[in-house]
């Protein structure tokens, strides 16, 4: 038998999961296809700086040291690129697919 | 008209595209920015394939630690500048074409001279500045910029039509740190030989090129992919550009 708190939102109980893909020089250093789970109004920007804190040669790839992505790094939503500038302000949601990479300039 | 010998040399690639597509890419000028990594496989298989015109620019002497993937270079030639080893190794393999090789550093102020007429540009440089260069001449030519890059195992393509598809700045408006990349030849290989595959296909004006769409790949997992890509309204470079003239490709 299983109550219900008939005040709560049952799907706000659901886990809430996206997938970070990394590419290149990020992938190498931070892994890819990391599916995590996150709050509900989770920012994109607090996404990515949580998941790369994890390794902190990946982290300074990506970030500068205001915590600030570097502004070669190339920002996506579901195929949808994402402006620096409004990354902060971004929330994610369940089911999203995020991609960060940075341009490779070897010839 | 072909020789005898063309006619035996692109036998079984006319059985694909007949002697009406072997004549597009003779009469075709492709202008390869750079002899190295990309710059390799790009001009040896343009070559082969007998792209009739091939300009190709470097300003580099050939280094030891060159040879682990620049096939366009031998242990011979290792002081030798690139464009010396490059000329005459295209010229070994494949007579029948002119191959205009050019030692001179690319510039601002000589890039769109060193294109010319050509009918494409291909990226094979190593860095987003001079990249830049060859974006803005590709826009105000109106002719197509192959772009590969590469690092360690991973690399990525995409071919830009200007005007239609998202230049090189609506995809990366700004350029890394310059570095000096690890890498292992396969992978300018593989990428190499995907941005020539595309110029061929736009030569014969067949198949799908590699249109919005970025190519990803990663040599460790085996794997590839692409990204959708768009073009940015506000891009400094290609913002308000629609395509006045017919591409390139349907003036022929």
């Amino acid at each position: 038998m299983q109550w219900h708190d008939p005040d709560k939102n049952p799907r706000e109980e659901e886990e809430m999961t996206v997938k970070i893909r990394f590419f290149a020089r990020f992938r190498e250093l931070l892994g890819t296809d990391i599916v995590t789970e996150v709050a509900p109004g989770t920012m994109f920007t607090h996404l990515i700086t949580t998941t790369a804190r994890k390794n902190p040669e990946g982290y300074a790839a990506i970030f500068d040291d205001k915590g600030t992505f570097h502004e070669f790094v190339i920002l996506m939503k579901n195929g949808k690129r994402i402006e620096i500038a409004d990354a902060a302000e971004t929330p994610v949601a369940d089911g999203d697919e995020i991609a960060v990479f940075p341009p490779v300039a070897g010839g | 008209m072909f020789s005898a010998r063309e006619l035996e040399r692109y036998k079984r690639q006319m059985m694909l595209f007949g002697e009406e597509g072997q004549e597009r890419l003779k009469n075709a000028h492709i202008f390869i920015a750079g002899a190295g990594g990309l710059g390799s496989p790009i001009s040896i298989y343009l070559a082969v394939a007998g792209v009739g015109t091939i300009t190709i620019v470097d300003m580099d002497v050939v280094d030891q630690s060159n040879l682990n993937r620049q096939i366009l270079h031998s242990d011979r030639d290792v002081g030798r500048k690139k464009i010396a080893s490059a000329e005459e190794k295209l010229r070994e393999l494949n007579p029948d074409i002119t191959v205009n090789a050019i030692d001179v550093k690319i510039e601002e102020s000589n890039v769109a001279d060193l294109i010319g007429k050509a009918d494409g540009i291909v990226d094979a440089m190593d860095n987003y500045p001079t990249r830049y260069l060859l974006n803005d001449v590709a826009i105000a030519k109106e002719i197509p910029l192959f772009h590969g890059g590469i690092r360690g195992f991973y690399g990525q393509a995409t071919t830009i039509i200007p005007g239609i598809t998202p230049c090189l700045k609506c995809i990366f408006p700004k350029a890394p740190p310059k570095e000096v990349f690890p890498v292992v030849g396969v992978t300018p290989g593989i990428i190499g030989t995907i941005q020539a595959n595309e110029v061929i296909k736009y030569l014969l004006d067949s198949g799908e090129l590699l249109t919005n769409r970025l190519f990803i790949w990663d040599g460790m997992e085996a794997h590839a992919e692409e990204l959708c890509v768009e073009r940015n309204p506000a891009c400094e470079a290609c913002s308000g550009m629609t395509p006045t003239k017919t591409p390139a490709r349907k003036k022929k």
